[in-house]
C-alpha cells in the first residue's frame, strides 16, 4: 500500500484536473445540449491570458485577473456562435464550435505567436512529504481548486436561485422562456462559467509545463471524462475525473510494461466498458425513450 | 542600303526583340525548393522557427550569394498542421503543381510523414530531407533521394551511450519514450547497443507524446532505480515535466535526451531541475558566436530589419539545410546538371562544405551525418555548453 499511495495521489491530483475542465463541458451540455468541441481552446485562450498577466503579476493574481476575461470571452463565444444557431440543428451548433475551434487556434497564434512560453513565477510551494511520500504542490493545488470548485458548481446548481433557472431551462426552455425567465442572460453566464473554469485548468498547467498550442490536447480529455460521468453530470464529471486519473496512474504502474500505449487509450476502454453496463455514464441521468 | 537588305534586318531584329524577353524567361526561370512544415498545431513553434529559418537562408542566398547559377532559389512553404493526411496532401499539391525542372528538393515533416511519402519520393527521383532523423530514412539502396541533414536518432543513442559509458561503465539506464514512430525509431537499438557495450537497460517507459502529469512515470523510474535515463520522441512536450516531477521525488538519475530536448526553452521550463540534462546537437546555438555563420545571419537579419534576438535549434538547422541544398544546386549548375538527379550526385559530394560553420561538413555516410557535439544544461548560464568535441558515429 504504501508503494500504491503515491500513484493514488498523483492520480487523484491529474485527475482533479480533467474533472475541473469536464465540469465546464458538462455545463453546457446539461443547460443547452451543445457539445463544446473547443473546450480544449477554452483552456488555450485561459492559459495565454494567464501568462500575458503574469508578465506584470504575481502568478497567484495573474490568475485572478484572467478569470474575468475568462468568463467574457465565454459571454462573446455565446453571443457570436451559440446564440444566432439557436433553433438549428443539433449538428450545425457542433460544427459550429468544432469550427470556432480551428478558428481559435488561429487566433491564439496570430496574438501570441507560436514560440512556447513559460511563466516566470508560479504558485505558493504548498508540497510536503507525510510519511515519506512527497506531496508535491501542484497536486495539492490542483485538489484544492477542482474539489471544492466542483462540489460548490454542484451545490449552487441543486440549490441556488441562479442554478434552479439552469436545470429550468434545460429541461424545458420553452416553458422558461414563458415563466420570464431570462434564458439568453442565464445561458451566457454558463458558457462565461465554461470558460472560467477551463481557464482554471489552463493556468494550472500553464504553472506546471509552460504554455504552448500543445496544451490544447486535454480538451480530447473531457470527452471520455464527461461521457463516463454522464453527460449531463457535473458531479459525475468530477467523479469521472478523479476515477480515469486515478486508473491512468494504476495503469502505467502496473499495465504499461505488459502492454506498451496502453495508458493512452485507458480512458476510451474504460468509457466502452461503462457504457455497455451504464448507457448514461456513472451518475447521468436515465432517459427512457418509448416508441 | 538596298531596301530588301533593311527589311531582312529589320526582321532580325523584331524576332530578336519579340523573342528576347522569353529566351531571358527561360534562363532566369528559378529553382525551386518546398517546405512542408507545421506551422499550426502542436508544434508551430518549432514549424515557424524552421520556416524562418529557411526564409533567410534562401534570401540569403539569393541576396549575398547571387542566387544559384545565375538563377533565383524560390522558396514554397506549406503548412502540415504536423498531420500526415494534411502533409500527403500538400505534397501532392506541390508536386502537382510545379514543374519537375524546377522544383529540385523538397523538405518534410516528422518521422510519419516521412516514412508515409518515402515510397513515392523514390519512384519520383525527388531528393527529399525531413525534421525526422528516422533510421529507415537513411538508406540510399531504398530511397536513393532521401537525406538525413544530421545523424540518426540512433546514431544519437550511440551518442549518448558512448558518454555514459565514459561516466559509469556498468551503468543502469531507463528508457523513457513516446508512443510515436518518433519516440519508438531508435529504442530497439539502444537495447541492443547498450547491452553490448556491457551496460543493463533497468526499465522502459512508454508513454503519450504529451500529458499533464509526470508522477507515475518517475514513480516507476524511482522502482527502477536507473543511474542513467533517456528521453526521447518529445519535443518539449513532456521533459520539463518529467524532469520538474523528478527533482520533487528525489530521482538522483541523470537526464539525458537527443536532437529535439536540445532547445533553451526546455531549460526556461524545466527551471533548476535542468541542470546537467546532456543531449545531443549538431549545428551551432545562436550564441555561438565564434561561428562565422551566426555573425554573417546576425548582420544579414539586422540588415533585412529582422529580430536578432535568440533563434531557436530549429531555425539554425533549417539554415544550415537551406545553404546546402543551395551549395549542391550550385555545383550541379556548374557541372552543367541543374536536375534532380544531378542535385543528388552532387549532395553525395558535398562533404567539404560545412554552410559558414552551421555544422560538421555535410559529409554523407550511407545518406546521413553521423557527427554530433554532446551539450550539458547550465540553468546558471541559461543555456546548453558543448561538453565534447565532435563525435563520429560511424
Amino acid at each position: 500500500m504504501p508503494d500504491l499511495l503515491p500513484y493514488l495521489i498523483g492520480g487523484l491530483a491529474n485527475g482533479a484536473l480533467y474533472g475541473l475542465l469536464a465540469l465546464g463541458f458538462v455545463l453546457v451540455y446539461r443547460a443547452t445540449s451543445v457539445v463544446n468541441f473547443a473546450i480544449g481552446e477554452f483552456l488555450l485562450v485561459g492559459a495565454y491570458l494567464t501568462y500575458t498577466f503574469a508578465l506584470f503579476l504575481p502568478l497567484p493574481l495573474a490568475i485572478l485577473a484572467a478569470l474575468p476575461l475568462a468568463f467574457l470571452f465565454g459571454l462573446l463565444v455565446e453571443r457570436g456562435f451559440v446564440r444566432p444557431l439557436l433553433g438549428r440543428s443539433v449538428v450545425a451548433v457542433i460544427m459550429a464550435t468544432i469550427g470556432l475551434a480551428a478558428a481559435l487556434d488561429g487566433v491564439v497564434q496570430l496574438l501570441w505567436g507560436p514560440d512556447l512560453k513559460y511563466l516566470s513565477g508560479s504558485l505558493p510551494n504548498l508540497g510536503f512529504q507525510a510519511g515519506g511520500i512527497f506531496v508535491s504542490s501542484r497536486a495539492v493545488w490542483n485538489l484544492l481548486l477542482a474539489l471544492p470548485l466542483g462540489l460548490g458548481l454542484l451545490f449552487a446548481l441543486r440549490r441556488s436561485r441562479y442554478g434552479i433557472l439552469v436545470r429550468a431551462i434545460s429541461e424545458r426552455e420553452v416553458a422558461a422562456l414563458a415563466l420570464g425567465i431570462p434564458t439568453a442572460r442565464i445561458l451566457a453566464g454558463v458558457w462565461g462559467i465554461s470558460a472560467l473554469l477551463a481557464t482554471l485548468a489552463g493556468a494550472l498547467l500553464a504553472a506546471a509545463s509552460g504554455v504552448g498550442p500543445n496544451l490544447v490536447f486535454l480538451g480530447l480529455k473531457v470527452f471520455p471524462v464527461a461521457i463516463l460521468g454522464g453527460l449531463d453530470s457535473v458531479g459525475g464529471a468530477l467523479l469521472a475525473g478523479l476515477i480515469l486519473g486515478v486508473l491512468e496512474a494504476l495503469s502505467q504502474r502496473y499495465l504499461e510494461p505488459l502492454l506498451p500505449g496502453f495508458t493512452e487509450a485507458l480512458p476510451f476502454v474504460v468509457v466502452l466498458l461503462v457504457l455497455l453496463v451504464r448507457p448514461y455514464g456513472l451518475l447521468g441521468e436515465r432517459q427512457i425513450e418509448r416508441a | 542600303m538596298k531596301r530588301r537588305e533593311f527589311l531582312k534586318k529589320l526582321g532580325v531584329g523584331a524576332l530578336a526583340a519579340v523573342g528576347m524577353p522569353y529566351i531571358a524567361t527561360a534562363q532566369a526561370r528559378p529553382v525551386k525548393l518546398a517546405t512542408l512544415l507545421p506551422l499550426t498545431g502542436p508544434f508551430a513553434f518549432a514549424g515557424n522557427a524552421s520556416r524562418e529559418g529557411f526564409v533567410d537562408g534562401v534570401d540569403y542566398v539569393n541576396e549575398v550569394l547571387g542566387g544559384v547559377g545565375g538563377r533565383k532559389l524560390e522558396l514554397i512553404v506549406e503548412d502540415t498542421g504536423y498531420d500526415v493526411a494534411k502533409g500527403t496532401a500538400a505534397f501532392n499539391r506541390v508536386v502537382s503543381r510545379e514543374r519537375p525542372d524546377e522544383l529540385l528538393f523538397v523538405y518534410g515533416d516528422s518521422t510519419g510523414l516521412s516514412k508515409a511519402l518515402a515510397p513515392e519520393i523514390a519512384r519520383m527521383g525527388l531528393p527529399y530531407s525531413a525534421t525526422s532523423f528516422a533510421n529507415e530514412l537513411a538508406d540510399p539502396k531504398t530511397y536513393p533521394t532521401i537525406f538525413v541533414f544530421g545523424p540518426t536518432y540512433n546514431d544519437m543513442m550511440e551518442a549518448l551511450l558512448r558518454q555514459i559509458r565514459l561516466q559509469k561503465g556498468r551503468a543502469r539506464i531507463a528508457l523513457v519514450y513516446s508512443n510515436t514512430e518518433f519516440g519508438r525509431d531508435p529504442i530497439p537499438y539502444a537495447k541492443e547497443r547498450a547491452k553490448a557495450l556491457g551496460m543493463e537497460i533497468v526499465h522502459e517507459e512508454v508513454t503519450p507524446p504529451a500529458f499533464t502529469d509526470a508522477t507515475p512515470v518517475v514513480l516507476n523510474l524511482r522502482r527502477a532505480n536507473p543511474d542513467f535515463v533517456i528521453l526521447q520522441g518529445y519535443v518539449l512536450s513532456a521533459e520539463p515535466l518529467i524532469l520538474r516531477t523528478a527533482r520533487e521525488q528525489g530521482l538522483r538519475a541523470q537526464f539525458m535526451g537527443t536532437y529535439y530536448s536540445a532547445e533553451l526553452a526546455l531549460i526556461q521550463r524545466a527551471g533548476p531541475a535542468a541542470e546537467g540534462f546532456t543531449v545531443t546537437y549538431h549545428n551551432a546555438y545562436w550564441y555561438d558566436t565564434l561561428v562565422p555563420a551566426v555573425n554573417e545571419l546576425r548582420k544579414f537579419r539586422q540588415k533585412k530589419g529582422r529580430d536578432t534576438s535568440y533563434r531557436p535549434t530549429y531555425y539554425m538547422g533549417s539554415v544550415a539545410v537551406a545553404l546546402a541544398i543551395a551549395e549542391a544546386m550550385r555545383r550541379a549548375a556548374q557541372a552543367g546538371k541543374l536536375t534532380r538527379a544531378g542535385l543528388v550526385e552532387q549532395l553525395e559530394k558535398i562533404g567539404d562544405y560545412n554552410a559558414m560553420g552551421l555544422t560538421r561538413g555535410f559529409q554523407f555516410v550511407n545518406h546521413r551525418l553521423p557527427y554530433t557535439k554532446l551539450y550539458r544544461a547550465s540553468v546558471k548560464d541559461g543555456r546548453f555548453n558543448a561538453i565534447t568535441d565532435w563525435i563520429k558515429l560511424a
